[in-house]
């Protein structure tokens, strides 16, 4: 595979925005995490379709944490498990794993979903980070990001098989869903006495 | 006027309607309830789509509404399908006016009823996936009450349940290739692939099912209860949809295979960890996957015997759920619900306690009980292709079974010599009513399939 340097940008922005978001313990920075995810999502998506319609997905990403930001979780990512350096090593290691296998695995998915190959590798690093940090954490926010990168991962193959504003538009209505969700989950502790 | 204005529309505005007036648990409930049975009139009297007569008046209904170019489609062959979810409604909002749920429970709950109607309906119908994604993200808030952590239940049930919805708008997207292109096999491939995995993800296949047990471990009984009925009732319906639409799929040879070691799988899985269960709340996690597993056995047979089981296991499910779940409920605060620890119970809350085994009984398949003929009928068309399958569906059925036993054993163990009833008369009253339909069901399962087989009329190649 040979990319040019416009091309291989936004996966390099993927891969850097999925392993902060997998590594880091503070909330403000996953945000801007994910907010830095969407732009690569977006420069990976205008490939296939207008930019008026890549847009919307920086937008409605962005939209998502800002939902998230405003619900402010402050001690909701941190997990004791993984705080210390071996913690963060082994998601580390985790992750390089993960990457080399989506690498490896790419051109075989490429025969079957009909992507260019900086599209197909973007989404299946984003489906791969994500299942990964869905698989190591239960906490309600790391959830939730882990949720948003796996399904933008297939909203970004998507993409490439189907250009329908009405699914572009359902679409971001799931994500501002999620983000919702999130945010309730975030919040649900400190509401109102449970009865 | 269109049919979905009425069945969508109108229970989702009052949902919202009733979202603001949540403080009035009792008003809300009376509405609800109201509101479906309305509805459940409508269709026995009127029909769905078509003219309809008040008087001098005649009221045109169409059955197809338009929105982005997307239809949603309501005619008269729906009219069984409709009136059993809103029926399922009335049923659960009046025994939330007895156990008192989280006031979100009913506005939420109607407005999770209206979107599986308009899952139900929608064409193409691959984009049901978007709105049983919105049912998801709906039942969130009442799985979670202000107040309470998200557990890792309610997270692991969020992302399954998320994780489903890209599987299925990609499974539409290979199938539609192969509609228009079938000399290509990888798309068919892809396309059953896909679906399955999108399906295995809803329906809390083997290996997805961990959330069942976890979730019905943390949130209230009732609400989990009306939650595992409602999910896996329109996933159903829309596989039998997906099954409907797509001749090809029904004649893939590999589909029918590979549902059957699934569905098996999941019916030991559940019935053996249920065995081995002793927290009630949990069971009835495992229950959820013993009963899809059924469910799942019975679309391998793929022939109009296998598809009238699934519609059938519906009533019995909502009949054994809707017990198990409201006795439950009445129990959480008063005692544990490690049966273990809380023996004797029925001594205490006889009635309550009957429920509650009738519905495990139910779920096992025990004669006389709604769940007994679905499971013998199942077992007989299912040893026609295959003794070795039957074989594993009964030690599913004896795991359940023994599980039964030992709630029993627990329930009936006492010190206590003398009976005292700490049972109120509303609680005593439904749960009477729903043992008496889970006897009735099991008894006379013909009369009851007449009327769920109705709903087999929305699906013209599978009735």
């Amino acid at each position: 595979m040979i990319y040019d340097l416009w091309s291989i940008l936004p996966i390099v922005i993927l891969i850097a925005s999925t392993l902060a978001l997998l590594l880091s313990q503070n909330w403000r920075w996953s945000i801007l995490a994910l907010a830095v995810q969407y732009l690569g999502i977006f420069w990976l998506v205008t490939g296939v379709w207008p930019i008026g319609l890549a847009a919307v997905k920086l937008v409605v990403g962005w939209m998502a944490g800002a939902v998230l930001g405003a619900s402010r979780p402050s001690i909701e990512l941190i997990d004791a498990r993984y705080a210390t350096l071996s913690g963060r090593l082994l998601r580390l290691a985790a992750a390089t794993i993960a990457i080399i296998f989506i690498m490896s695995i790419a051109p075989m998915v490429g025969t079957w979903i009909p992507a260019g190959e900086p599209l197909l590798l973007g989404g299946l690093i984003l489906i791969g980070m994500g299942v990964l940090q869905l698989g190591l954490t239960t906490r309600p926010l790391a959830v939730i990001l882990g949720l948003f990168t796996t399904i933008s991962g297939f909203e970004v193959l998507y993409a490439a098989v189907e250009s329908s504003v009405l699914v572009a538009g359902l679409l971001a209505m799931v994500n501002l869903g999620l983000a919702m969700v999130g945010a309730y989950a975030l919040l649900s502790p400190a509401m109102e006495e449970a009865s | 006027m269109s049919a979905p204005l009425i069945w969508i529309f109108f229970p989702g505005v009052a949902a919202i309607g009733l979202w603001f007036l949540n403080q009035k648990r009792q008003l809300v409930t009376l509405i609800a309830v109201g509101i479906c049975l309305l509805l459940v009139l409508f269709a026995a009297i009127f029909p769905v789509a078509g003219a309809v007569h008040l008087g001098p008046l005649t009221l045109e209904i169409q059955s197809t509404l338009i929105i982005l170019g997307r239809r949603f489609v309501l005619d008269n062959n729906d009219t069984a399908l409709l009136s059993f979810l809103f029926l399922f409604g009335a049923f659960w909002f009046l025994g939330g006016w007895v156990v008192g749920p989280h006031r979100y429970f009913i506005p939420l709950g109607l407005a999770m009823l209206a979107l599986s109607v308009a899952a139900l309906s929608v064409e193409p119908f691959l984009y049901a996936a978007l709105l049983i994604e919105l049912i998801v993200f709906l039942s969130i808030p009442i799985l979670v009450p202000p107040g309470r952590h998200a557990g890792k239940g309610v997270m692991r049930y969020l992302i399954f349940q998320s994780l489903a919805m890209p599987f299925l708008l990609f499974a539409g997207w290979a199938s539609a290739g192969y509609e228009a292109n079938p000399a290509d096999p990888r798309m068919l491939t892809l396309a059953v692939v896909l679906l399955g995995l999108g399906l295995a993800f809803w329906l809390a296949v083997f290996p997805f099912y961990t959330w069942a047990p976890l979730l019905a471990e943390e949130a209230s009984p009732y609400i989990c209860g009306f939650i595992f009925c409602l999910l896996p009732m329109v996933v159903l319906l829309l596989a039998l949809e997906f099954f409907n639409a797509f001749p090809w799929l029904r004649v893939y040879p590999p589909v029918s295979p590979a549902l059957r070691p699934v569905g098996l799988l999941m019916i030991i899985s559940g019935g053996v960890w249920a065995a081995f269960q002793q927290n009630l709340k949990r069971l009835i996690g495992y229950a959820l996957i013993f009963e899809n597993g059924f469910a799942l056995l019975a679309l391998s047979l793929s022939n109009q015997v296998g598809y009238q089981m699934i519609v059938m296991t519906f009533l019995s499910r909502v009949l054994a759920f809707g017990v198990w779940s409201l006795g439950l409920e009445f129990l959480q605060g008063q005692v544990p619900l490690n049966f273990l620890i809380s023996r004797g119970l029925l001594h205490r809350f006889p009635f309550v306690s009957l429920g509650i085994l009738g519905s495990i009984f139910s779920v096992a398949g025990l004669p006389l009980l709604a769940g007994f003929p679905i499971r013998l009928s199942l077992m007989e068309n299912l040893a026609q292709q295959s003794l070795v399958a039957v074989l594993w569906v009964v030690i599913g059925i004896a795991g359940f079974w023994l599980s039964g036993f030992r709630v029993l054993s627990a329930f009936v163990q006492s010190n206590q010599v003398e009976w005292k009833m700490e049972e109120g008369w509303p609680i005593v009253l439904l749960l009477s009513v729903g043992v008496i339909m889970l006897f009735l069901f099991g008894l006379f399962p013909h009369r009851f399939l007449l009327v769920l087989q109705g709903m087999l009329q929305a699906f013209e190649q599978l009735r």
